[in-house]
C-alpha cells in the first residue's frame, strides 16, 4: 500500500504568478530539421487551401501561413489566460516518485487546472476572440471526448458569440454530463453523424447507428460552417493550434528554471498532437539533448502502424491534405475509452519529428492506462484524463525501466478525468 | 534600365505557336528572367490555374520547344530557367542538364526538392551545378538552418515563394515574411513569387526588399485567351512599377 510520508508538496508553483505567462507564443516551424511540407489541394479544379478563407477565422489563417517564430500574445488574450487559471502548476510528483521508488525526479505540468479541465482552452480562446473580432456570430466545431467542445463553448461565451458542437455519437451517448456542461456554457450540441449536414445524412443512411469519429465530426462541422457562413474552430493538428499551445511548454521552461531543473525526458500524449507539441517544442528548442516520448493509444496506433504521407484531415475531405502519420481518413477506431486520441493522423510538425527520430513513440493499451490513472490518483490525488493516462503510463514505464538513473522526467498531464469516471468500470 | 520582373510560363501552353508569340514579345528592358515550367502530371505546389496549364500542355509539349524559347530569350538578354518537379526531372535524368545547357538555359529550379526529396537534395544540387545554376526555392516555412545550408551550397539567386501554392489568395503577413528572408540572406539576390495578384502588391513587395517579382497566374488568362495585346500592356505597366 502507498502512504505519503511527507505532506509537503514542494515546488508547487503558485498559479498567481502571472509573469510566468509568456509574452509570445512559439512556432516550431522555422526550427524544424527539414522543410515542413505545405498543405495541398484535394482536387484538380478547386483549391481546398483557398477555401480555408471561408472556414477559419482570418487571423488564424494569417498565423497559419506566416510561420513567425515568436508571435506576441495580444494583451486581451493574455488577460483571459490569467482568468482561466494560467499559469498552470508544474508539480514535483513526490507521491509518484515514492510509489515507484525512483532515484530521479518526476514533474508534471497540470493542464487539468484550467477552468474547463484541459489544455484545449489555450487555443479555443484566441480562436473565438479572433472570430468575434471579425464579426462572426457563431462558431462551429466537433468534439470527441468532449474536452474541445467544452473549451470552445466557454471561449465563445467569453467572446460573446454562440457555439455549435458536433459530438462524436458514441461519446454523446456515453457522456451525458459532457453535453450538459457544454450547454451550461452556452453551446448547442448535436450527435455526429447528424442529419444537419449532407455528409452526416449520407453516413446515417448506410448505418443509422454509426458511432462517429473525430474525422467525421470535423467534416460535418466544416460543411456546416461553409453552408451557414460561420467560422470553424480547429482543435488540433493545425500549426496555429500547436503555436497557441506552446504556452504550456514556455511556462514549463520558466518553472523548471525557477526550480533549478533541467529535464532529461519529456512525455506527453498524442491525439492530433496539440498538447504534445505545445508542451515539448519550446523545451526541445532549449534542451537539445532531451529525450522526448509521444504516447498514443494502442487502438489508434498512428505512428507504429500508420504511414507518413499526404492524407485528408477530415473524413469529408474538405480541408486541404497535409503530410502526416496517418491511419487513413476513413479509419474508424474501436469505441475506445480515450475519445480525444481517436484521431487518424497527427500534426505535420510532430509527424516530421517522429519521422526524423527526434521524438520516440509508444503505444499504450487500455489496461496499462487504467493502472497508471489509478496509481496517479492514489499518489497525487489527481484523476487525470484518460488521454493523459497514456502519458502517465509511458512515464511510469520509463521510470521503472530506468529506476536507478537519476533522471528528471517531465510529463504533461493534459487534462483531468472527473467527467470520464465511467472508464473505471467493473473494478478494472 | 530597371529589370525586376520574372515571368513564368508553362512550356507549350496554350500551344507552342501561341507561346512563341508571347515569348517573342517579352521586353528585355522589363524582364530579367523567364521561368519555363516543364509540364507535369502532378504539379503539387501549384494552384488550380497553373495546374490546368500543366494538364493542357502535356498534350502539346515537346522538349525541342524549350530550345526555341531559350534561343529567343537569350537573344534578348533575358535568362531562361527551367522549373521542373523532381519526378519529371529524375525521369529524364542528367542528360537533360546537357540539353538545357545547349538550349541556352541558365539554370534549373526544382520546387519540391527540399520538401519531398530532402534526402537527395545535396547530390542533385551538386550535379546540376556542374552544368547550370541551381536556384534554391524557399518559402516562409523553410527552417533557418536549411536556408543557410542550401544557400551556402549555391551561388545563384534565390526564389522565395510567399505562400504555400501559386495563384491562390490566403492571408499572411507580407512584411513579416519578407523581413525574415532578408535577415537570413541580407546580401543575396532574392526574388519573390507565388500568388502575386496585382500591381499594387508588386509595388509593396518591391518596397519590402525583394530584388524582383515572379508573375505566373496573372498572365494565364492572357495566354488562354491568346490576348497578346493585354500581355504587352501589362508588361508595360510592370515596367513602370519597377522604375518607380
Ligand atoms: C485531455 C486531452 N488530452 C489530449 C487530447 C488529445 O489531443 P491533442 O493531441 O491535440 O492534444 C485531448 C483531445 O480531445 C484531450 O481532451
Amino acid at each position: 500500500m502507498f502512504i505519503y510520508d511527507t505532506l509537503m508538496p514542494i515546488n508547487m508553483l503558485s498559479s498567481q504568478e502571472k509573469e510566468l505567462i509568456p509574452e509570445n507564443w512559439y512556432n516550431v516551424v522555422p526550427d524544424l530539421p527539414e522543410q515542413l511540407p505545405p498543405p495541398i489541394d484535394n482536387e484538380a479544379e478547386r483549391s481546398s487551401i483557398e477555401l480555408l478563407n471561408r472556414i477559419l477565422p482570418k487571423e488564424v489563417l494569417r498565423q497559419e501561413f506566416t510561420f513567425q517564430r515568436y508571435m506576441k500574445i495580444p494583451d486581451d488574450i493574455r488577460e483571459i489566460y490569467e482568468q482561466i487559471g494560467r499559469p498552470t502548476p508544474l508539480v514535483r510528483a513526490r507521491g509518484l516518485e515514492q510509489f515507484l521508488d525512483y532515484s530521479g525526479k518526476i514533474y508534471f505540468k497540470y493542464e487539468g487546472a484550467t477552468v474547463t479541465g484541459s489544455h484545449k482552452i489555450n487555443t479555443a480562446i484566441p480562436q473565438a476572440i479572433y472570430a468575434a473580432k471579425e464579426g462572426v456570430q457563431k462558431v462551429v466545431t466537433e468534439t470527441g471526448a468532449g474536452q474541445w467542445g467544452t473549451a470552445t463553448s466557454v471561449a465563445a461565451s467569453f467572446a460573446g458569440i454562440k457555439a455549435k458542437i458536433f459530438m462524436v455519437r458514441i461519446s454523446y451517448q456515453q457522456k451525458p454530463l459532457r453535453k450538459k456542461i457544454m450547454e451550461l456554457y452556452g453551446g448547442t450540441v448535436s450527435p455526429s453523424p447528424s442529419d444537419e449536414t449532407r455528409f452526416g445524412r449520407n453516413l446515417l443512411k448506410d448505418n443509422p447507428d454509426h458511432p462517429g469519429s473525430l474525422g467525421i465530426g470535423i467534416g460535418e462541422a466544416v460543411e456546416y460552417a461553409l453552408d451557414h457562413d460561420l467560422r470553424y474552430l480547429v482543435g488540433s493538428v493545425f500549426n496555429s493550434v500547436l503555436t497557441h499551445q506552446s504556452i504550456i511548454g514556455l511556462e514549463t521552461e520558466k518553472q523548471l528554471e525557477i526550480a533549478g531543473e533541467e529535464p532529461d525526458v519529456l512525455i506527453g500524449c498524442v491525439g492530433g498532437g496539440s498538447n504534445f507539441g505545445g508542451f515539448s517544442f519550446p523545451l526541445i528548442k532549449k534542451f537539445k539533448e532531451v529525450e522526448v516520448i509521444a504516447s498514443t493509444a494502442a487502438e489508434v496506433p498512428k505512428f507504429s502502424h500508420g504511414e507518413y504521407k499526404y492524407d485528408y484531415v477530415d473524413t469529408a475531405r474538405i480541408l486541404p491534405s497535409v503530410k502526416m502519420y496517418s491511419l487513413g481518413a476513413d479509419f474508424v477506431p474501436e469505441k475506445i475509452y480515450a475519445g480525444g486520441l481517436r484521431y487518424h493522423g497527427a500534426a505535420p510538425s510532430l509527424s516530421m519529428l517522429v519521422k526524423t527520430g527526434r521524438v520516440a513513440t509508444r503505444d499504450e493499451d487500455e489496461n496499462h492506462v487504467i493502472q497508471a490513472l489509478k496509481i496517479f490518483s492514489k499518489t497525487q490525488g489527481i484523476v487525470a484524463a484518460p488521454e493523459s493516462g497514456h502519458a502517465l503510463a509511458s512515464a511510469i514505464d520509463y521510470v521503472r525501466k530506468h529506476k536507478h538513473e537519476k533522471k528528471t522526467v517531465v510529463v504533461n498531464v493534459s487534462g483531468h478525468g472527473l467527467l470520464d469516471l465511467s472508464i473505471f468500470r467493473d473494478d478494472k | 534600365m530597371n529589370r525586376k520582373t520574372i515571368f513564368y510560363f508553362t512550356s507549350s501552353y496554350p500551344t507552342h505557336e501561341q507561346l512563341l508569340k508571347f515569348i517573342s514579345s517579352v521586353d528585355g528592358e522589363v524582364v530579367k528572367y523567364v521561368e519555363l515550367g516543364l509540364p507535369s502530371m502532378n504539379p503539387l505546389y501549384d494552384g488550380p490555374s497553373i495546374r490546368k496549364t500543366h494538364s493542357d500542355a502535356l498534350r502539346n509539349f515537346h522538349f525541342s520547344h524549350l530550345a526555341e524559347y531559350g534561343s529567343i530569350l537569350t537573344r534578348k538578354g533575358v535568362r531562361p530557367y527551367l522549373l521542373a518537379y523532381y519526378n519529371d526531372f529524375a525521369q529524364r535524368g542528367e542528360r537533360m542538364l546537357d540539353d538545357l545547357a545547349d538550349a541556352g538555359f541558365a539554370g534549373l529550379l526544382i520546387p519540391d526538392l527540399l520538401i519531398d526529396h530532402a534526402d537527395v537534395a545535396q547530390s542533385i544540387i551538386a550535379s546540376v551545378q556542374k552544368k547550370l545554376e541551381f536556384i534554391p526555392f524557399f518559402n516562409p516555412a523553410t527552417p533557418d538552418a536549411i536556408v543557410s545550408r542550401i544557400s551556402g551550397m549555391t551561388r545563384s539567386w534565390v526564389y522565395y515563394g510567399l505562400q504555400p501554392s501559386t495563384g491562390i489568395e490566403i492571408p499572411y503577413d507580407l512584411a513579416e515574411v519578407s523581413s525574415r528572408i532578408r535577415e537570413l540572406l541580407p546580401s543575396r539576390e532574392v526574388n519573390f513569387g507565388f500568388g502575386i495578384r496585382n500591381l499594387d502588391q508588386v509595388r509593396e513587395i518591391m518596397s519590402l526588399g525583394s530584388d524582383g517579382v515572379a508573375i505566373g497566374t496573372m498572365i494565364i488568362p492572357m495566354l488562354t485567351g491568346h490576348d497578346l495585346e493585354a500581355f504587352l500592356k501589362f508588361q508595360h505597366e510592370l515596367g513602370e512599377v519597377a522604375v518607380a
